[in-house]
């Protein structure tokens, strides 16, 4: 076992570990993070999406020790009045909810890299997250007003 | 992950001394496509030697020559970087296709050659740039061109022992143009159905084309060619075609009979020898 520290939203937790718990497991268990979620396991649907030191991360894929004392961000960490999260309830961007986080934090990851994205970029950014609601049209609506508000 | 030991060595001389005692071992580097294998039953290995810890892997040095991209570099640094983009667009461009962001910013540059896939984005842009891959074990280092570091069927020139710790790519010769096509039967992120990286070289006249397909044989292929100054577009996209065609021997799979591979691997051979070629001419 190793003692660690994730540090979550600004607060440390410290957890003790396996070699290979996933970061993940280590989020839902240990800390008690249900914002991250699993859903396809292989990195491809963004529903275990974290931000480590503002970069996406599928916590799904990575180990928990290697997080050890690296800031991180999940979506339950953001506030209410947060740009991109008040845009995703403003734009009826949900319906079951499931995927939503992931795609807050890849939000959050593409604005801080490119304030003013085009479609285009907002899809490409987006392509590794998956809504099984297909409220895709919503999302980019999301995106695109949490860009106007961001820049205010 | 429940089953393997990981071992945490802080320099490399440790590592390279654990991959050579240890049996049944791999190095994990990023470790996007080792947990996806584990979880789909694929990989069993018991030793991991976890690289994170050794100082200098993560680096991306610049000299006058070329750009050497430490294993450890995340796909999406080389995407990004302003250095690769200007140095090396055609890589920045193949980089910036593999998989989605969120795991280009995990996996790692010399994990994604050691996977060997012959579907990797990333390979078709490092032949075309002849690209040198550098291993180290405990018997010292050494440097294997990339356009012969794909052996065969997911097999690589990596021996039992050693690791790679860095890749150094030639910078895009002045004046060349590049293109990077990826063509996909199922979702964005997917695997290619066929990929092309092209670089089109201008000398004395000639275009040397450079060409890596990936997807359409059981390894990245490296091709080129040279474009006469008699032939116009149309005769040199012939002539990549044709010189495409001689080696296609796709495998049949979810993403297409080996018929329809081929298909698109002509169909981005084109696209990437007319937009290299367009790019040339409004020099």
């Amino acid at each position: 076992m190793n003692e660690i520290t994730l540090d979550v939203n600004g607060t440390p937790h410290k957890v003790a570990v396996e070699d290979t718990t996933l970061l993940l497991d280590a989020l839902r268990r240990r800390v008690g993070v249900t914002s991250a979620r699993e859903g396809c396991g292989v990195g491809a649907c963004g529903a275990c999406t974290v931000l480590a030191e503002g970069r996406s991360v599928s916590s799904c894929l990575a180990v928990a020790v290697r997080y050890d004392g690296t800031p991180l961000t999940t979506a339950d960490g953001l506030p209410e009045d947060d740009p991109v999260v008040s845009s995703f309830v403003d734009s009826d961007a949900m319906q079951c909810g499931y995927c939503i986080p992931g795609f807050v934090l890849m939000t959050k990851e593409l604005l801080s890299e490119n304030p003013s994205p085009n479609d285009e970029e907002v899809s490409d950014h987006l392509e590794g997250n998956i809504c099984r609601c297909a409220t895709y049209p919503e999302i980019i609506k999301a995106v695109r007003l949490a860009a106007k508000r961001s820049a205010t | 992950m429940s089953a393997g030991r990981v071992h945490r060595p802080e320099t490399l001389e440790e590592a390279t001394a654990l991959l050579g005692e240890l049996d049944d071992v791999m190095v994990y580097g990023g470790g996007t496509a080792i947990q996806i294998l584990r979880k789909q039953g694929l990989l069993f290995t018991e030793d991991y030697v976890d690289i994170a810890g050794i100082p200098g892997l993560r680096d991306l040095t610049v000299t006058d020559d070329d750009i050497t991209i430490g294993t450890l570099v995340p796909l999406r640094r080389v995407e990004t970087d302003p250095r690769t983009r200007r140095l090396v667009p055609v890589a920045a461009a193949a980089y910036g296709q593999a998989a989605n962001p969120r795991v280009r910013n995990t996996a790692s540059a010399g994990g994604n050659i050691a996977h060997g896939d012959y579907r990797l984005d990333p390979p078709t842009a490092l032949v075309v740039l002849d690209a040198t891959v550098h291993l180290a074990s405990a018997a010292g280092s050494r440097e294997v061109a990339v356009r012969e570091f794909f052996t065969d069927f997911q097999e690589t020139d990596v021996r039992h022992g050693e690791m790679i710790t860095a890749i150094t790519v030639p910078r895009q010769p002045d004046g060349s143009r590049s293109s990077f096509v990826k063509m996909r039967s199922l979702s964005e992120n997917d695997w290619p159905c066929a990929s092309a990286a092209v670089l089109a070289v201008p000398e004395d006249g000639f275009v040397e084309i450079r060409m890596g397909l990936g997807a359409v044989a059981p390894t990245t292929v490296y091709l080129a060619f040279d474009v006469t100054p008699d032939m116009d577009e149309q005769q040199a996209v012939e002539a990549a075609l044709d010189i495409a065609d001689s080696v296609m021997d796709p495998i049949a799979d979810i993403r297409g009979s080996a018929s329809y591979k081929a298909r698109l691997g002509r169909v981005a051979v084109e696209q990437a020898v007319r937009s290299s070629l367009k790019e040339l001419s409004r020099d």
